[in-house]
């Protein structure tokens, strides 16, 4: 920055009297020898030859029919500039298109307000994922223990393999129930082809449907209730499925550790089996009718609790292995919520227009959140190289 | 006439018979050469018709426009030759004083030309665009890209080294 010289008394009074000179006005006596000098500098000015003046003369009147520089630099240059907003403009389009597709999805039922957890969302790691809004009636204790599942393959193969003994003491692999409740709406017209789209979706994920009972659907909507059994690994990305087929009105999900009940039901069971194996060592060295019928009494009643034990271990071991999810659909007929079912309602419309003024909203957001830096950036630019222009310009004027 | 923001062809023709003469006189002296000079006041001439649309009065005159122009593809010109230009050629008076002033007027201009030619390049481009160009303070502050105060004080030292130059004994 060049520094701020105001102009002393001295300096405003001979500029002002070489101003009046080259007004031709008169000056002050004590300047007239800077008078003399401003007519004697303005005389010496060079004037153009006849030829030339008469030459330009007739350019300027005939427009310039010949160019000196192809004009297409002048307008190259001036669309450099128009592309950097136009960039920003265009990156801002496709940020906004990305987020309201990646929102929307084929969610279409789903308000953006009340977003269920969408599939894309989830990380790819399996079993690894978390909804990203916790989902109504997950309490804190429900969040750790699922924080404390994440970092475990949750394969059932992975569940079931033994970890590494520390100290000579057995763990046993933590071994969680998990248990979600959904419910859905869905328009009347929509709600036979939602009950039908569970059971597809429920197969895509590896689920089963143990049971279901659906209403009869008429003018005043039906209900659907199924008992799922899903995958625990898969149990997120299937809700979040699930989720999409209608307006989620009520969500919960629960956790049970059951690791101690199936710590407990295979230690009896490794007791159980070496009770057997004793008996059976008793049996082998027995010498009396009696004795051999009492071991034969006990190794039965044993073999009878070991065949308990294991089927309690197995249902334990699928009750970790598979989440019970309980659905229910809801078939409205005119709900604030049936979507692009009904009569299209003064209300929707209102709804319809608060979401079209959310989008926009959002996109105009996206977009001045890529404008404004990229035109801050590209502003600075553009003072730098006009700067950098103008000094590599005057450079001329410095000695060589 | 021009209107408010930009320059029609009507008020370019004016703008050309009221700037021609002076705006080459400044790049005569700018540029030291007669034939650069005649290259570089068409081209500059020619530019600021074919942008004429994009002047905006609110940045300044038309006239400190026209000069703005006219210094660029002087400068560019200038650069292009890497040398500096003498100041004065040996251009012919043209206005001739009267007879009985004729010695005296000679001896002061060409003891004027001589001091012109001993400034520096930037100093003689002030002076240039100030006497030749005809330039107020607030445009010479626009086509040197300054504020008015800095002009002035900047031509205010050019005119003094001058004074300096034209009274110390030959």
């Amino acid at each position: 920055m060049r520094p701020r010289e105001p102009l002393t008394p001295e300096q405003e009074r001979d500029l002002e009297a070489i101003d009046h000179t080259l007004a031709g006005e008169p000056v002050e006596l004590e300047l007239r020898e800077l008078e003399e000098l401003v007519r004697d500098i303005r005389a010496t000015a060079p004037a153009m030859t006849p030829a030339f003046a008469a030459r330009l003369e007739q350019e300027v009147s005939d427009g310039f029919p010949t160019p000196r520089e192809p004009p297409v630099r002048v307008r190259v240059r001036g669309r450099r500039w128009l592309l950097l907003p136009a960039l920003g403009s265009l990156a801002a389009v496709l940020v906004a298109l990305v987020v309201v597709l990646a929102d929307g999805g084929d969610d279409t039922n789903t308000p953006m307000g009340r977003a269920a957890p969408s599939e894309q969302a989830a990380p790819a790691a399996g079993g690894a994922e978390r909804d990203e809004a916790p989902a109504p009636g997950r309490d804190e204790a429900a969040d750790q223990a699922a924080r404390a599942m994440t970092p475990a393959p949750a394969t059932s193969t992975a569940a079931r393999a033994p970890r590494a003994p520390s100290a000579g003491v057995t763990q046993t692999p933590r071994k969680v129930q998990r248990s979600a409740s959904i419910a859905l709406q869905t328009p009347e017209d929509e709600f036979d082809r939602t009950t039908d789209a569970v059971n597809t979706t429920v197969a895509r994920f590896g689920g089963i449907v143990a049971s279901s009972q659906i209403g009869a659907s008429d003018e005043r909507g039906g209900e659907a209730t199924f008992d799922l059994r899903i995958p625990t690994d898969r149990l997120d990305r299937a809700l979040a499925a699930l989720a999409k087929l209608g307006h989620v009105t009520e969500r919960s999900q629960g956790l049970d550790d059951i690791t101690g009940s199936f710590s407990s039901a295979r230690a009896r069971l490794t007791d159980a089996r070496a009770e057997r194996r004793g008996l059976l060592r008793a049996l082998g060295r027995a010498t009396t009718e009696a004795q051999i019928d009492s071991l034969k009494a006990q190794l039965r009643s044993v073999a009878g609790r070991i065949r308990g034990l294991e089927g309690a271990l197995e249902s334990l071991r699928r009750r970790a292995d598979l989440a019970t999810v309980s659905l229910t659909v809801h078939g409205t007929g005119d709900g604030p919520q049936a979507g692009g079912g009904g009569q299209w309602t003064p209300g929707d419309a209102a709804g319809d227009a608060v979401r079209v003024l959310e989008v926009l909203a959002g996109v105009l957001l996206i977009g001045l959140a890529i404008l404004v830096p990229a035109a801050l950036l590209g502003a600075l630019i553009a003072l730098g190289l006009r700067f950098g222009r103008r000094r590599r310009r005057e450079a001329a004027l410095d000695p060589a | 006439m021009a209107t408010p923001h930009n320059t029609s062809a009507g008020s370019f023709d004016a703008l050309y018979r009221e700037s021609a003469r002076d705006l080459y006189a400044y790049v005569r002296t700018l540029l030291g050469d007669d034939a650069a000079a005649e290259d570089v006041t068409a081209l500059a001439f020619e530019r600021a018709y074919r942008r004429r649309a994009t002047f905006d009065a609110r940045r300044g005159s038309q006239r400190g426009w026209l000069f703005g122009i006219a210094r660029n593809a002087a400068l560019d010109e200038l650069r292009r030759r890497r040398r500096t230009a003498p100041l004065v050629g040996d251009l012919p008076d043209e206005r001739a004083p009267a007879p009985e002033e004729e010695a005296d007027l000679a001896v002061r201009r060409t003891t004027v030309r001589a001091a012109l030619a001993a400034l520096s390049p930037r100093d003689r481009e002030l002076v240039a665009l100030k006497f030749h160009g005809g330039l107020t303070n607030a445009e010479l502050a626009a086509v040197l890209g300054t504020s008015q105060s800095n002009a002035g004080t900047r031509l205010h030292r050019a005119v003094a080294k001058l004074r300096e130059a034209c009274n110390a004994p030959a």
